[in-house]
Formats: structure tokens, C-alpha cells, sequence
């Protein structure tokens, strides 16, 4: 090949194939097709002491609210495209609505509305850590108060 | 091969003295007995002659004793630190070599920029696990925002307006969790 005869032109080759291998590399950055979205619904409430064996792995974080008893409600996932929304249907007759919006440093825009009958209760928009959640609490249910929590990861 | 042939082949180092004793009285007693073999032995006599004559009118000029000092005083003259490093730094900042460099450097930088692509997480995971609440509407309701520091959990808490919800709320739903 004369395109290979000179150094020169060998080393140029090498630094264009290079640098179009890195930038193959950051083309490759970009939003995963889909948001893996799990709702967890709690009943948090005071009269007695139970603390449902399927929550176990959230012990610590239904702790900070104080409440004596969790039992584990109902636990829902959907799939839900960018820019798309899934709406999960709640105890109480309650809806709750989730649109991801952006991923970004390992971060997922969550905008979260939770309605019951039809009124709007609560909108939010959460970003939260890749397969990382937060809790939206407080509606009140069956003597105790409805905790949601809404993890999100990328597909 | 004759007697002849093996002895011419040994009339040069017979001349050098290299031959053993043996060898060299052989050599020496058919010299007298074979013109042939004598007149190829003068032949290589005066070839020796001419050349020895010719290599010492070339190296008559030459200052062997400076030539050698010289030689000797590189070869004890000792390098300092300095000097070992400039020349290995000319080497590796000779103009090819730094070529390579600037394409990697650029890979590099690239690479850590589209690293996340292929480690999600890897980068920002360990910083802060908080999820950040960006906007929050409770339509008029009380909410309060929790950080709990243990668990790196945000809690957003909504508490039952005056008049309440549709659902009858007890009293303690009412005040809320003691956060």
C-alpha cells in the first residue's frame, strides 16, 4: 500500500483511526430506550407493631418515618419508554402517573403525579440515582397513611 | 589431492611459523626437493612483502597513540545524571514519538466522557445517592421534604388539608409521621 510507505503517513493513520475509535466511544453515550418502573404501596400506620417480611429490604428506610407497622400493599413495574408515561393503579382507588424524562449522570428525571379520583393529590419531578428510589408518603389509608416507593433503573 | 597441493596449502602459515614441528620439517624438506612448490613459496614471499610495504606507507600518518587515548578517555569518562536524562528525553520528544501522543491524549479525554456509557454508574453513584426533588406541586396541601442522611433516602410527605380528603383520616395521619 503507498498510503503505508512513509512513517509519516503511517503515524497519521494511526491517530485518525484513533481518535474516530474514541469518538465511536462517546457517539455510544446516550439515553437508555427504556426506565424500569417499580411502585411499592405501604400501609405505615400505628396499631400494632407488624413489620411485613416482604419489606425487609427497606427496613432502614420505613424506619425514618416512625410509624410502628408496614405491610407491604401491592408492588407493580412497568416498563415506561423515554418521554413516555405509565400510569399504576394504587390502593385507594388512587392513580399514580410516571413519566421519565432525562438520563443523565447515571440519573433518571422522574415527573411523578399521583391522583385520586381524578383530582390531582401531589406533581413532582424527582431525579433519582440509577436503580435508586425515594418515598412519596402521607395520603391517608385504612387508619394508617399509604407509603409509595417509586424506584426507577434503566433498561 | 596431491602432496604437492597440501603442501602449498601450508606455505603460508609455514611462513607465519604457525605449523607444529612435524608439519613445518615436512613443509621445509619438499620446498628443497620441488622447484614448483619454491617458486610458489617466493611468489608468496614477495606478495607479503609488497602488502606489509603498502600498509605502512597508508598508516605512516596516523597518530595511533592520540587515537588510542582518545578512546580510552571515552570509554572512562563518566556520564553525569543530567546528561543520561536529556538524552533519553530527546529520544522519547523526537518528533514521531510525540505524534502518538497527542491522538491518545485525545482518546483519553474522550474515553472519560463516554466511560459512563459503558460503566453506567461508575462515575456519579458514589457521590451522592440523594434523589433531588426539582419541583413539587401538592395542589394546595401541606407537604414537607425529608432527607434521611443514614439511608441517603428522600422522603416528600403529603399532609391532609383541614377539611380533609376523601378518606376518612384518623387523627395521627393528620399530624404526620414524627420525622
Amino acid at each position: 500500500m503507498k498510503l503505508l510507505k512513509t512513517r509519516r503517513n503511517r503515524v497519521l493513520l494511526f491517530s485518525l483511526s484513533l481518535v474516530s475509535l474514541a469518538g465511536l466511544g462517546a457517539a455510544a453515550e446516550k439515553n437508555p430506550q427504556s426506565v424500569l418502573v417499580t411502585i411499592r404501596s405501604i400501609l405505615a400506620a400505628n396499631q400494632s407493631d407488624e413489620f411485613d417480611a416482604k419489606l425487609k429490604g427497606m427496613e432502614q428506610q420505613l424506619k425514618s418515618l416512625k410509624y410502628r407497622s408496614y405491610r407491604s400493599l401491592k408492588d407493580d413495574s412497568k416498563t415506561v419508554p423515554w418521554q413516555g408515561t405509565q400510569s399504576f393503579e394504587i390502593p385507594g382507588g388512587r392513580i399514580l402517573s410516571v413519566a421519565p424524562q432525562e438520563y443523565q449522570n447515571n440519573r433518571i428525571s422522574l415527573k411523578v403525579r399521583l391522583t385520586e379520583n381524578d383530582k390531582p393529590v401531589v406533581d413532582t419531578t424527582v431525579r433519582i440515582p440509577n436503580k435508586g428510589n425515594f418515598i412519596l408518603g402521607g395520603p391517608p389509608h385504612e387508619g394508617g397513611a399509604l407509603v409509595l416507593s417509586i424506584s426507577a433503573a434503566t433498561n | 589431492m596431491t602432496n604437492c597441493d597440501t603442501i602449498r596449502e601450508k606455505i603460508g602459515s609455514w611462513l607465519d611459523g604457525e605449523l607444529n614441528a612435524h608439519d613445518s620439517e615436512s613443509v621445509r624438506a619438499h620446498l628443497l626437493d620441488c622447484g614448483a612448490c619454491a617458486d610458489a613459496r617466493r611468489q608468496l614471499e614477495k606478495l607479503n612483502l609488497t602488502l606489509n610495504e603498502q600498509l605502512n606507507a597508508e598508516a605512516a600518518p596516523v597518530d595511533f597513540p592520540a587515537f588510542w587515548r582518545a578512546v580510552q578517555q571515552r570509554i572512562e569518562q563518566k556520564r553525569s545524571w543530567h546528561e543520561v536524562w536529556l538524552e533519553r528525553w530527546r529520544e522519547l520528544a523526537s518528533a514521531p514519538k510525540i505524534a502518538w501522543s497527542v491522538p491518545a491524549l485525545i482518546a483519553l479525554v474522550l474515553a472519560w466522557f463516554s466511560i459512563e456509557s459503558f460503566l453506567p454508574g461508575w462515575r456519579a453513584a458514589p457521590r451522592n445517592n440523594f434523589a433531588a426533588v426539582e419541583s413539587i406541586d401538592a395542589h394546595g396541601r401541606s407537604v414537607a421534604l425529608l432527607r434521611e442522611n443514614e439511608t441517603k433516602t428522600t422522603v416528600i410527605w403529603l399532609y391532609q388539608d383541614q377539611e380533609g380528603d376523601n378518606e376518612t383520616a384518623e387523627d395521627e395521619t393528620k399530624s404526620g409521621p414524627a420525622f
